[in-house]
């Protein structure tokens, strides 16, 4: 009996970074909206979790989310999936990387992170004619990088949780 | 120096190209496809549309159901402020009636004088059976994308381009049609560029949406005389939306031409596409 009550909370807590992206994504509130300043949360979702535990994040989950991004938000099928993926690519690099994870090192490594995915996502949504406001983008990054580790302290909570 | 560049190769190809215990598909496969995908977005072809359709709709649908909960903690909250500021929205109606019930014969007046104005120039006055009415699917606010999904589609015979009117003033276009949706691009995006005329100065002029803030007027001649509560409505000049159609009101702040709308975006349940001409369309 507590072997299985165990065994299905490990299962929740596995499933709950993957529950959380779906949910993000398919309300489209994968920029979190404050008066002040912005968060894009899909991306730190994704750092960490494909960081710290890869098999809880499937690639083709990343894709799927981000397509559905997309299609929510009304931008050209891809863009959204490609960014998350190059996080989701520079997450596997430093994991593969780095011996020990800490916060500080975790913190620092996305910042190139989140520049090359911003990159790609100007570069896709140029080449498809769209507009966007650029400052408001670099402080959704800025923002982004900053809440990181109020973020990290969070997941790791949970990541505890899902191992007692 | 040989070895630590060969480590980086090593951590490139087992990060991109490798996949992991629990993955089934590696990196480089889904990053390629999405790059195609970007590319077979700007590919028009009936087959691909008709994939799009099904999965835009089909996911709408889940994005639906999945922001309930948002929605309706969203709705307790409007209702709360509305209950909360009731007493001042009363006082501010007393003053308005006041002021609607002094403009009435001078409204019916130019009613009068417009109908016959306009018989006069022979132009079609579109009829109410020319509007598709339709529910606001979801409201999703994208920084980048203000637009709004509604329950109509090519099933209602809307199509990309019409005007989308909340009651009767303008409030977008719309600029992408599944069967059972479309997407109404509203006129405060920053994609959204929509030729107006302003009245009573009559200069033609074009409303550049900026995302955030109210759109602003444009490219007016250097010597126009537009000022604070001009009504700004559809030019027609493109010939796509009807001329005519009401958008909103001029206000100047700080030399910037603001338009205020008289549609409150973030307040629209229904909305009207304007059907129109269907060969103006694509």
């Amino acid at each position: 009996m507590a072997i299985n009550f165990n065994r299905s909370k490990t299962k929740i807590f596995e499933l709950l970074p993957l529950f959380l992206l779906f949910y993000i994504s398919l309300n489209g509130s994968s920029v979190f909206n404050l008066v002040l300043f912005s968060i894009n949360i899909q991306y730190i979702i994704i750092y960490y979790w494909v960081l710290k535990e890869p098999e809880y994040m499937g690639y083709g989950f990343i894709f799927l989310a981000g397509v559905i991004t997309d299609i929510v938000l009304g931008l050209p099928i891809g863009v959204t999936a490609l960014s998350l993926l190059v996080v989701a690519g520079f997450a596997s690099y430093t994991r593969v990387v780095t011996v020990r994870v800490t916060v500080v090192s975790n913190w620092i490594s996305f910042v190139p992170a989140l520049i090359a995915a911003n990159i790609f996502y100007y570069t896709s949504l140029h080449f498809s004619e769209f507009s966007i406001n650029y400052l408001y983008l670099f402080r959704d990054s800025f923002f982004t990088f900053l809440f990181y580790p109020v973020f990290w302290l969070l997941f790791t909570l949970i990541l505890k949780l899902a191992k007692i | 120096m040989d070895t630590s560049r060969g480590d980086v190769g090593i951590a490139i190809r087992s990060a991109f190209l490798g996949k992991g215990s629990k993955q089934k598909f590696s990196l480089i496969v889904l990053i390629i496809f999405s790059i195609v995908l970007i590319f077979a977005e700007r590919i028009e072809t009936k087959p691909l549309n008709y994939i799009r359709g099904f999965l835009k709709d089909t996911i709408y649908r889940g994005s639906l159901f999945v922001s309930l909960p948002t929605q309706s903690f969203n709705s307790i909250f409007h209702t709360t402020r509305n209950h909360l500021n009731l007493y001042t929205n009363y006082e501010n109606l007393i003053v308005e009636n006041n002021k609607l019930k002094n403009s009435i014969s001078k409204q019916d007046f130019l009613e009068m004088e417009n109908t016959q104005l306009r018989k006069l120039i022979e132009e079609q006055i579109s009829s109410s059976a020319n509007l598709v009415s339709a529910r606001v699917l979801m409201d999703q606010k994208s920084p980048y994308l203000n637009s709004f999904i509604i329950n109509a589609g090519a099933n209602k015979g809307i199509k990309n381009g019409m005007a989308a009117l909340d009651g009767e003033n303008f409030i977008g276009r719309i600029v992408d049609v599944s069967f059972f949706s479309s997407r109404v691009l509203l006129v405060s995006d920053l994609n959204s560029r929509i030729p107006a005329i302003t009245e009573p100065s009559g200069f033609h002029a074009i409303i550049n949406g900026h995302g955030i803030n109210n759109p602003t007027l444009e490219y007016l001649p250097i010597n126009h005389n537009v000022k604070d509560g001009d009504k700004i409505y559809t030019s027609g000049k493109e010939g796509i939306f009807a001329p005519g159609i009401p958008i909103g009101e001029v206000k100047i702040e700080n030399n910037i031409i603001n338009v205020l709308l008289f549609s409150d975006l973030s307040q629209v349940t229904f909305a009207n596409v304007k059907l129109g001409d269907k060969k103006n369309y694509k």
